[in-house]
């Protein structure tokens, strides 16, 4: 029994560790670079063990010639990793030094040679080739060939020679290939990159602009509190007089100033308003997930009373949500309230898009000095769809949160879920314009 | 029009602004406040008990908002006026509610003065209220307006000759007496011909006329 339990598991562990097709990539490794480097050096050492014997016993040169020309060969191919068009030069002339010296030697009837390019010089010519139209110009390259093609012409169809088996077809075409191949690699490579480079770019572009979307419906958002706040002041300043009996006309006076102050206030929250509105007609009032989380466009900017009504909301969307609060509830500044909600609803819409059926946790502390909210989700049970949005979500918190001077929190739990927490001072950025020290996105709240 | 004073029901999610346009409005002789509602549903509950003559209404409220509750209440009680209160901003919000019935709208940074007189305007019903403002927001949100419409052709067929040049005018947001004056008849031919105009177009009032004619193309926003 025990023992068959031990065998199952053991079959169990088995089967997850070797039954599995995970993928699993090298790590990118920094010696991979020299590869080709190591590719090129191996294919040159072969070319100079080949061409030396070939030159000195069939071509008949003397021995230290032919390894100084074997040399150049072989030379020219290590030289074409970093200079491609000096390494072309040295290795026509090593074709064109031993050709001309072979041709001299050569015999009527005597050892047919290949010529005027030996097998070794073709290999090593083709990886110049190949080396200099993977990098140079188009131009440069069809330059290189037909210099090349040109030589062997020369030698091989204008001078020619006595006795050999000739190349110059034969490599002429094989140049011909590689270079077309260099030049059609490298057109691949750079059109990638330039594509590379536009991608990054509008990326970055986009960015840009979702921040700057993302500040400016922040800025309407405050500008409409204080907007709200301002006509109500209006109203108090003209209701006032008639609250007590015979009012002193100082009063009066005064209250009349109040009221036109508010009024003028008004009129130029009313401009700024209509500017952040132009500046982005499409931008809706309440955040992309207002049909789930109940802001209609046609409610007040929310507090944190409306808190309840929107945690319902998520849950009638199908998110198991808890919430907890510590501390004494107070009224926090309006700012501070809209964006407490504002936190909490991107947080809560992000656990409905990015971690389907995790189930999510709110947790408000009411501090002396401010408030925290925290949102954690555990882990997902499905792998959740690729994200499509343009990051509104925690960009939108982080800018809330640095406006009101607090900082912002958001990261992976070791159990699998997420935790965003955000701490909001309740006195706002003029408390640390006093205080240099005290800054945000500092680490932890006391 | 009414004997007794014009009995108000205030709609505003923040008691400051219920409180204070009570006070104000209660400061005048002729309108009484009889009501406070604090959210779009309160409202039209309190209105089917209390059925006021003018309903001042935010049009930002939790619950149920302002634009809903006007349908609601107008859609019910054809005789009670509602005036839309705004923070501060006359946008397509307004304009919906004057679609959805609302006889006019006022900003809430207005003066005792001009809440007062708004409040008669909208219960007198024989002028539109702020009429250069309306009659500029009614042209500008009409033009961007695309939802499918009725067959509107027939129905402003309907009228005759002197009606449809009524029609135009009020849209103008001309009073009676300017009417009158333009067309060289008396006021009270011009009372009638409005009253005809709203009985065969099925409309409450003039604000609902003058959202009608440029909605239906007989006014064109011009100048605008």
């Amino acid at each position: 029994m025990l023992g068959g339990n031990l065998v199952r598991r053991w079959l169990g562990a088995l089967r997850e560790d070797l039954w599995t097709a995970r993928p699993d990539p090298l790590p990118p490794s920094t010696w991979l670079r020299w590869l080709p480097h190591g590719i090129v050096c191996l294919a040159a050492f072969g070319v100079f063990i080949g061409g030396l014997p070939q030159l000195h016993e069939n071509g008949g040169l003397g021995f230290g010639f032919a390894l100084l020309i074997s040399a150049g060969q072989c030379g020219a191919m290590v030289l074409a990793l970093w200079r491609p068009v000096p390494a072309w030069w040295l290795s026509m002339a090593a074709m064109l030094v031993g050709a001309v010296a072979v041709r001299a030697v050569m015999v009527v009837d005597g050892y047919s040679f290949t010529w005027p390019w030996t097998a070794a010089g073709i290999i090593g010519h083709l990886f110049v080739l190949l080396l200099l139209a993977l990098r140079a110009r188009t131009r440069v390259s069809a330059e290189a060939l037909s210099l090349t093609v040109l030589t062997t012409y020369v030698v091989q169809g204008l001078v020619g020679a006595q006795e050999y088996q000739p190349t110059g077809v034969v490599a002429v075409v094989l140049f011909a290939v590689v270079v077309l191949l260099g030049m059609a690699l490298r057109g691949r490579r750079e059109a990638r990159a330039e594509l590379a480079q536009q991608t990054s770019l509008t990326a970055e572009e986009r960015a840009r602009r979702t921040l700057l979307e993302e500040r400016s419906r922040i800025a309407r958002e405050l500008h409409d509190v204080v907007a709200h706040h301002m006509s109500v002041i209006s109203i108090q300043a003209q209701v006032a007089p008639h609250l007590v009996e015979n009012p002193p006309d100082e009063l009066k006076e005064n209250l009349a100033g109040i009221r036109q102050n508010a009024l003028e206030a008004l009129t130029e929250l009313r401009r700024v308003l209509g500017v952040l509105r132009s500046e982005h007609p499409d931008a809706p009032e309440a955040p992309g997930t207002a049909d789930t989380t109940g802001t209609a466009p046609h409610a007040p900017q929310p507090t944190l009373d409306r808190l309840d009504a929107l945690v319902e909301n998520t849950r009638a969307a199908g998110l198991t949500v808890t919430t907890e609060v510590s501390g004494t509830p107070r009224p926090l500044p309006p700012g501070v309230e809209l964006s407490a909600y504002r936190i909490v609803q991107e947080a809560l819409s992000n656990v409905l898009r990015h971690a389907p059926g995790a189930s999510a946790r709110v947790h408000l502390t009411y501090l002396p000095i401010g408030l925290r909210v925290d949102v954690f989700n555990t882990r997902p049970v499905r792998t959740p769809p690729p994200s499509q949005g343009a990051g509104h979500g925690l960009l939108g918190m982080r800018e809330r949160v640095a406006m009101l001077d607090g900082h912002l929190t958001a990261h992976p739990l070791p159990d699998g879920g997420f935790q965003v927490g955000a701490f909001l001072p309740s006195d706002g950025p003029a408390h640390s314009a006093h205080d240099p020290a005290h800054h945000a996105h500092e680490d932890d709240t006391p | 029009m009414t004997s007794g004073p014009i009995r108000v029901l205030i709609a505003d999610d923040q008691q400051m602004v219920r409180q204070g346009f009570t006070v104000l409005l209660n400061t005048q002789p002729d309108i009484e406040v009889i009501g406070q509602a604090v959210d779009g549903l309160d409202a039209v509950a309190r209105v089917a008990e209390l059925t006021p003559d003018v309903v001042l209404m935010d049009i930002r409220m939790p619950e149920l908002g302002g634009i809903e509750a006007t349908r609601r209440i107008t859609g019910a009680m054809p005789d009670i006026r509602v005036l839309v209160l705004t923070t501060f901003d006359l946008d397509e919000y307004v304009y919906e509610a004057l679609r959805a019935g609302a006889s006019g709208f006022l900003l809430k940074d207005a003066s005792a003065d001009q809440l007062a007189e708004a409040v008669r305007v909208v219960a007198a019903g024989d002028a539109l209220l702020a009429p250069g403002i309306t009659r500029r927001l009614i042209a500008e949100f009409s033009r961007l307006d695309d939802r499918p419409r009725a067959p509107l052709k027939e129905r402003v067929g309907g009228l005759t000759e002197r009606e449809t040049e009524v029609l135009a005018l009020i849209a103008q947001g001309l009073s009676n007496a300017e009417i009158a004056q333009r067309l060289f008849v008396a006021e009270q031919t011009v009372k009638t011909h409005v009253g005809r105009i709203l009985v065969k177009l099925g409309l409450r009032d003039r604000t609902q006329a003058a959202v009608f004619a440029y909605e239906s193309g007989l006014v064109r926003p011009s100048g605008y």
